[in-house]
């Protein structure tokens, strides 16, 4: 009996064993991926298209980046910096870098480095362009006191300042270069990151090969990686069902993943997240009806979100009923609280005849016309727009569609004719700050299409923004949405757009986000076989 | 001889300079620009105007008009198209590889054409209303009804679900690995092979058609020659005619027109490249690939009036 409960002993430790032995990355492989889009220059601090991230971020390091196990894509995790601190007023925060990172040309990073590349991001020389400017503006100066320490000023406390250091685009790069050439990066890749670049074949692929010098003793565990450029979704599908390649970052459709799990069962791995990019609907004030702001709530009563979230998830890449923070993040509003806004309720009914009778008392007559301007992108745009303009129509009003050609269209809506238009937003991190400047008024944030002036929102990001107490910022985010989406529906909301990452199961060690910004360093991600 | 061709070439010089400034009105024409293609429509939260001035400064956008055109003319008679505004780098180099993809394709695929519609085209008109006559004219009209993308989306299915099989995601150039290159590349110019030999057998076949009804022919037979002999040495030659221009301008338009083939193919041509330069707005590179195009088009045009003059004398005497 002792003997068998031996046996049986063993045989359990054995069980409990394999998963945690079948978790040991494996060293070795090539991870081969699509990328829908090219980088148009290799800078990171000028471009804004994923199509930049996902080939070029296993070549670099950020000062900061997001935990690569946090599904939430929100939580800080050391990068080049291995740890920081924050003085008393929320003023100044010094970072101590790690010792002993090299770039791939064999210098040594430092914090030079780090000021140089922050520099070039916050305040760039003339002639230098900086995607990210406008978001540091809370920054007074950067400063390297030593050979291992940074130090950011700010104007002001921030609650999003340490988030703003996640972004996958702030790459470091060599301050001697930069004194040399500001331009240099727009050309050349040279970093801190796993890998080092191979070749980049212009319109076909970038390759990468493990960087043995890389600081991070132990990774990355893939030898190398092909970014291959596949514009056809289709094509980049049939790439992963066809075993060319492991793994899409960006995000595939319903449809898309059915099909790949259908044609290969567990060979697929299915990883699935709210996404942190959103269709909005604009609304023009300076077109009649529309400076009204009873019309303008009208037409968010009119939509039932619960029940398309339901039916448009099954063909499209859209999912949550969201407020100004993707659903299950931090700052979110709970569906409860968020169910009492204007557009949210759960009863259609009562919903729609509030919208009409806010249609009739602002003298909208029944069957009233308006254009829909849509941007001529299929996948969401088409069955959002066809969704809204039946919602739409059963509150009295008649929708025409007009679509505009990808390129052509957003120099159309700022030239300010459309009268009602899809906008749209993607952000790198959730984080109030960023997912809501889009709303300030137009003479703060060219971005807002809306051309509205409305300072009490303006005051209330203002301070959301500068509040460090966790529930009191969430206060202020509440009445920002309640200000946005009800009281003067400047914005409607869609629906939270859903990423779906069918990828072989030979992947290991990446972690799905709300972001497809992130975890593209590839430093722990491994493959089976 | 030699005067036709020299008018030919020098007919070459007035057009390419109609293309380049109607390629350049029409791009200016189109609304928006690289620097609203590059920065707003990533969606990015912080959109700044002094960002896009900087750009515009740096592309020479924020110039007048004629004094862009201007700029660029004297690149071209330098024969320097300049650098892409989508990504800076010289022209030339953005060109090089696609070009060599696309050519290598559009010769594939003319091979393919002409060995399927040489044949069948003359096989059909002398068996004119047999069974093998309906039988190339099926297979003719089957090619013309089905896009040669979507031909291309049935052999992927069909690879994918029967052998498991896709072919290879990136191009290997064929001096770097001839069986690599061609398993990637013979299945486009398959697709496409078949669609360009059903117009050219269709074409062959009411030529030779046309032909064999001559008296010329007519007298050959009376006297007793072998049909092989008739078809060959007298038909042949003059069938060809307009089976030629088909083929020419069908090769041109291979040289930048198989843009969705090159999705579902994911090739790295000059459709794809095409594509993109317009929807980035990239105007120098959009410039320089519709003159490529239109002087291949062009040259092309030419060979085959060359080959019209040498299969009839009577134009180069005209």
């Amino acid at each position: 009996m002792k003997r068998l409960m031996g046996i049986l002993a063993v045989a359990a430790s054995a069980l409990l064993a394999f998963p945690l032995q079948a978790q040991t990355p494996r060293y070795g492989g090539d991870l081969v991926f699509p990328v829908p889009s090219e980088p148009p220059s290799y800078d990171g601090h000028r471009e804004e298209t994923f199509g930049l991230i996902h080939p070029l971020a296993p070549f670099y390091n950020t000062l900061l980046r997001v935990d690569p196990n946090d599904p939430g894509g929100t939580k800080p995790y050391p990068s080049l910096a291995e740890s920081w601190t924050v003085s008393a007023d929320g003023r100044t925060y010094n970072f101590k870098l790690r010792r002993g990172v090299k770039f791939h040309d064999g210098s040594a990073m430092t914090s030079k480095d780090v000021k140089a590349s922050y520099d070039k991001i916050i305040f760039p020389p003339a002639g230098v362009g900086s995607s990210r400017k406008g978001q540091y503006a809370v920054v007074e100066a950067v400063e390297a006191p030593d050979a291992y320490t940074v130090r950011f000023k700010l104007k002001y406390a921030s609650g999003s300042f340490i988030a703003s250091l996640l972004s996958p685009y702030n790459f470091i790069y060599s301050a001697d270069i930069l004194a040399k050439d500001m331009h240099w990066y727009e050309k050349n890749i040279m970093g801190t990151g796993p890998f080092t670049l191979v070749e980049h074949v212009k319109g076909s692929h970038v390759l990468g090969k493990k960087n043995p010098d890389y600081w991070d003793k132990g990774k990355p565990y893939l030898d190398g990686f092909r970014a291959i450029f596949i514009r056809s979704s289709s094509a980049q599908v049939a790439a992963v069902r066809g075993e060319r390649a492991h793994i899409q970052f960006r995000g595939f459709t319903p449809a898309d993943r059915d099909s790949l799990k259908a044609a290969l069962g567990d060979k697929i791995t299915v990883q699935e997240s709210a996404w942190d990019c959103i269709l909005l609907v604009a609304i023009n004030h300076e077109k009649k009806p529309f400076d009204d702001k009873r019309v303008r709530r009208a037409l968010t009563l009119a939509l039932d979100r619960h029940q398309a979230s339901t039916a448009l998830s099954r063909i499209a890449i859209v999912k949550s009923v969201a407020g100004v923070q993707v659903p299950g993040t931090p700052f979110a509003t709970p569906p409860e609280e968020l169910n009492k806004l204007a557009g949210y309720w759960t009863d259609i009914d009562k919903s729609r005849a509030e919208s009409r009778r806010l249609l009739k008392e602002a003298g909208v007559p029944e069957g009233f016309s308006f254009t829909f301007t849509n941007r001529g992108i299929p996948m969401p745009y088409e069955p959002l727009a066809v969704w809204m303009i039946d919602q739409w129509r059963q509150v009295g009003l008649n929708v025409k569609q007009e679509v505009i050609e990808p390129a052509a269209y957003y120099g159309t809506i700022r030239k300010g004719d459309a009268q009602v238009f899809m906008d749209f937003q993607c952000g790198y991190i959730v984080e109030p700050d960023l997912d809501m400047y889009k709303f300030l008024s137009a003479d703060r944030n060219p971005a807002n299409y809306g051309r509205y002036t409305d300072r009490v929102l303006d005051d209330l990001y203002d301070k959301q923004s500068r509040a460090t107490n966790v529930e009191e910022r969430k206060k202020l985010i509440r009445a920002f949405e309640k200000r946005l989406l009800d009281e003067e529906a400047h914005y409607l909301m869609t629906l939270q757009w859903h990423r779906i990452i069918p990828h072989s199961s030979k992947v290991k060690g990446w972690q799905v986000t709300p972001s497809h910004y992130l975890n593209n360093t590839l430093d722990v991600v491994w493959l089976t076989q | 001889m030699l005067h036709y061709i020299i008018k030919r070439l020098l007919l070459m010089i007035p057009t390419l300079l109609g293309v380049a400034v109607l390629i350049f009105v029409l791009m200016r024409v189109v609304p928006g620009d690289v620097v609203e293609a590059r920065y707003l429509t990533q969606g990015s939260q912080f959109l700044s105007q002094d960002l896009m001035n900087i750009e515009r400064k740096k592309l020479g956008l924020d110039q007048p008009i004629w004094k862009q055109f201007t700029s660029w003319m004297g690149g071209l008679a330098r024969l320097d198209f300049g650098l892409s505004m989508w990504t800076g780098a010289p022209i030339t180099e953005e060109i090089k590889l696609r070009f060599e993809l696309s050519l290598q394709l559009a010769i594939m695929a003319t091979v393919v054409a002409t060995l399927l519609a040489i044949p069948l085209g003359i096989i059909a008109a002398v068996k004119q209303d047999t069974w093998v006559d309906y039988a190339v004219r099926i297979f003719s009209i089957a090619g013309l009804a089905m896009p040669s993308f979507w031909l291309g989306i049935l052999m992927i299915l069909a690879m994918l679900i029967l052998f498991k099989w896709l072919p290879p995601m990136v191009y290997t150039p064929f001096w770097v690995n001839p069986w690599e290159n061609l398993a990637q590349l013979i299945w486009p110019a398959l697709a496409v092979g078949y669609r360009y030999s059903a117009v050219a057998t269709r074409m062959m076949r009411s030529a030779m058609l046309e032909v064999l009804r001559e008296d010329y022919i007519r007298t050959a037979r009376a006297k007793g020659l072998w049909l092989k002999l008739i078809l060959t040495r007298h038909a042949l030659k003059n069938a060809m005619l307009p089976v030629i221009t088909v083929i020419g301008l069908e090769f041109a338009f291979l040289m930048g027109g198989l843009v969705v083939t090159e999705q579902v193919f994911n090739l790295n041509g000059l459709g794809m490249l095409f594509v993109e330069a317009i929807s980035h707005r990239d105007y120098t590179l959009t410039q320089a690939l519709v003159l490529i195009v239109a002087s291949v088009f062009i040259f092309v045009n030419f060979l085959t009036d060359i080959a019209y003059a040498w299969l009839d004398p009577r134009i180069r005497y005209r």
